[in-house]
């Protein structure tokens, strides 16, 4: 019906109907798809959230004498530099080489201070060859003294994403922020009816109308392009990603920013806006996407697995709403109960229209015209990891060595000297965990005169079950600060032990 | 509406009930979020939440026995930095933020009682949090 270079004469000359992709639902709603694909050349969208899967290409140009970067740090985060001599790729997500400032201060940190204008220390060491006589380099440098500044992002820009909950006691730290225990609270990320890849995705035939390799796009604040689908990309699945780049050197604070992800680390939001030129009736339908029709499954974060359970299925309009009701099985009382959540996001809504007002902007003013793709994107892959996952059944040996409550101080001490070991699970008549005992509370015991197992044992058991991934037993015992977990079957009966020793030997892992 | 004050009770009615008395006059709430009794000097920092009517009244009978002063701000929140984001709302245990209709998030700093939560979760540090 229309031609992308009708409509950027339509632009050139400023008759050009532009319209969000907010405004567009409602015209879609009152012309129908037809009506609104004569009326309507341009839908702008925009997102602003968290794109973990971002950095950039810095080119520094030659010192005298030159020096073949190999160990580069910018701000003392690291960024890789098997490249060229002095070109380097430097990763939003990559934490401070200083631990006590850690992902405070990362990759993401120096891209958005480099955006602002500020001074950067670059150090950088490598090794010395008859054309690199240089060994170190110690300068600082600002946006304006690198020869390029290219980001490149390989997976940006999500269609949507699952939110997250958490089924356990306690309060975990994930990507998708602080989830409170007991299902508390939902995080949700997405700008739904804005998001480019929503708009533009063709339902029927599962790939995008108008995005493409070469659509040129608002990124950060800047223009930017669309070099290809992104990793992970999986059209079939309503699972879209691009990957885009675009010249650090145009890009703003407002539209590309920092954070930190409490415990978990650093990321860079950016804002991206794609405009989908509507060519017909196809591109006008697509448009009218709803925060309603675009569903949101709820993930329990809880179970620290690739496949994580699904909770609940929900959608962005409600998720907005700031509250969602939610069935959970209560343990307590052996049933389904209801339970309403306070929902949170983690992108922003607000930014995300800013975004698709200020592309709209720049088309109304005629400095912003759109590209022509010159191939559709791929058809990607996203399947999961080759890579076994050892579990707590692969890796128990021994029976496990447990005593009753009503034991003295003496034979527990005697058990642990004898059996060589450090912990000794405390189980009822049916062989049930009820506690645990460890050499140091048996000292405990001794110096303070205590004479009953119960006073001394631990009540409240950290434990695991067989099915476990014995990664996810570490992380209990780093996080807890312990050294032995017990392991339970269905009944609570204990069927082994995993000790520190065991999986430092299996994992090499230094510390618990 | 709340108020929160700093409350320096003169020395001569340190030994008196004074808040109780506000309270028992004027019906006004009053929580004390923080209290240091010493024999020479008593210092409070009290929230008082009422209608306007009776908060003004409260405030008349507090000066006749000390000095108030209203509290500056105990948190800022950097505009600049902030993207409305949300994801402190559901952190304050007071309810002093909310999502305004056009998606702002907006803090009631008059009611904020400086837990700090929203501070510690905001991923882009656009929080301050004054110490009290
Ligand atoms: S978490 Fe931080 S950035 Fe997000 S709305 Fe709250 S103050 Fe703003
Ligand atoms: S400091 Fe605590 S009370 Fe104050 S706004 Fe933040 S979360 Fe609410």
């Amino acid at each position: 019906m229309k031609t992308i270079r009708e409509i950027n004469e339509r632009i050139k000359k400023g008759d050009a109907v532009v319209l969000t992709a907010e405004e567009m639902i409602e015209v879609v709603e009152e012309m129908g798809p037809e009506g609104a694909a004569k009326e309507v050349d341009v839908v702008t969208t925009g997102t602003f959230g968290a794109m973990c899967s971002s950095g950039v290409f810095l080119n520094f140009g030659h010192a005298d004498p030159p020096i073949k970067m190999m160990k580069t740090y910018l701000n003392g985060v690291e960024a890789y530099s098997g490249l060229a001599a002095v070109d380097a790729y430097l990763g939003a997500a990559q934490p401070n080489s200083d631990d006590d400032i850690d992902i405070n201060y990362g990759g993401a940190h120096v891209i958005e201070d480099l955006v602002a204008g500020k001074e950067v220390r670059l150090v950088a060491e490598g090794y010395t060859t008859d054309c690199y006589p240089r060994k170190k380099v110690s300068t600082t440098i600002t946006l304006d003294d690198v020869n390029q500044a290219i980001l490149v992002n390989p997976r940006n820009c999500y269609q949507t994403y699952a939110a997250a909950t958490n089924s356990r006691e306690e309060k975990i730290y994930t990507y998708m922020g602080t989830l409170l225990p007991e299902y508390s609270n939902i995080n949700y990320s997405g700008a739904g009816q804005l998001n480019p890849l929503q708009n533009d995705y063709n339902r029927e035939r599962k790939t995008f109308n108008t995005i493409g390799i070469g659509t040129k796009i608002f990124l950060g604040g800047g223009i930017g392009y669309v070099i290809g689908e992104g990793t992970q990309h999986d059209p079939d699945k309503a699972f879209g990603t691009l990957m885009v780049k675009g010249d650090l050197k145009t890009m703003s604070p407002k539209f590309l920013r920092a954070a930190t992800i409490p415990n978990y680390g650093c990321t860079l939001y950016i804002g991206i806006g794609i405009p989908i030129p509507v060519l017909n009736e196809e591109v006008a339908k697509a448009c009218a996407v709803r925060d309603e029709d675009i569903e949101v499954p709820i993930l329990d974060y809880g179970v620290p697995r690739r496949d994580r359970p699904v909770v609940a299925r929900t959608n962005y309009k409600e998720l907005r709403k700031g509250e969602v009701t939610i069935e959970i099985y209560d343990s307590d009382l052996g049933r389904v109960v209801e339970k309403t959540v306070k929902t949170a996001s983690v992108s922003s809504y607000k930014k995300s229209r800013e975004v698709a007002e200020e592309l709209k902007k720049w088309i109304l003013n005629g400095e912003f015209t759109l590209s022509e793709p010159v191939a559709p994107l791929g058809r990607g892959s996203c399947k999961p990891m080759k890579a076994e996952a050892k579990l707590v059944r692969d890796i128990l040996s021994r029976p496990p060595i447990v005593a009753k409550q009503n034991i003295s101080i003496e034979e527990a001490a005697r058990i642990l000297t004898e059996k060589n070991i450090n912990h000794l699970p405390i189980v009822d008549e049916e062989g049930r965990l009820i506690g645990i005992v460890t050499s140091w509370d048996i000292a405990r015991a001794v110096a303070q005169n205590i004479n009953s197992i119960s006073e001394i044992m631990t009540r409240h058991v950290i434990s695991s079950t067989l099915d476990e991934p014995i990664d996810v037993v570490a992380r209990k015992m780093s996080r807890y600060d312990i050294s032995g977990v017990p392991v339970i079957d269905k009944s609570g009966k204990v069927v082994g032990i995993v000790t520190a020793e065991d999986l430092s030997k299996l994992l090499g892992y230094r510390k618990f | 509406m709340k108020k929160r004050i700093y409350y320096w009770v003169y020395e001569k009615y340190i030994d008196k009930p004074v808040i109780s008395k506000v309270i028992l006059e004027t019906k006004v709430m009053i929580n004390i979020l923080m209290a240091k009794m010493r024999p020479q000097e008593s210092f409070l920092i009290l929230e008082l939440s009422g209608s306007e009517k009776q908060i003004e009244e409260a405030l008349d009978l507090l000066e006749k026995y000390g000095e108030y002063e209203d509290i500056p701000k105990i948190i800022e929140k950097n505009r600049e930095r902030c993207i409305d984001c949300g994801a402190c709302v559901v952190h304050c245990p007071v309810k002093a933020i909310y999502q305004d209709e056009d998606y702002s998030i907006v803090f009631k700093e008059e009611e904020c009682i400086g837990c700090k939560n929203c501070a510690k979760i905001c991923p882009l540090k656009a929080i301050k949090v004054f110490d009290i």
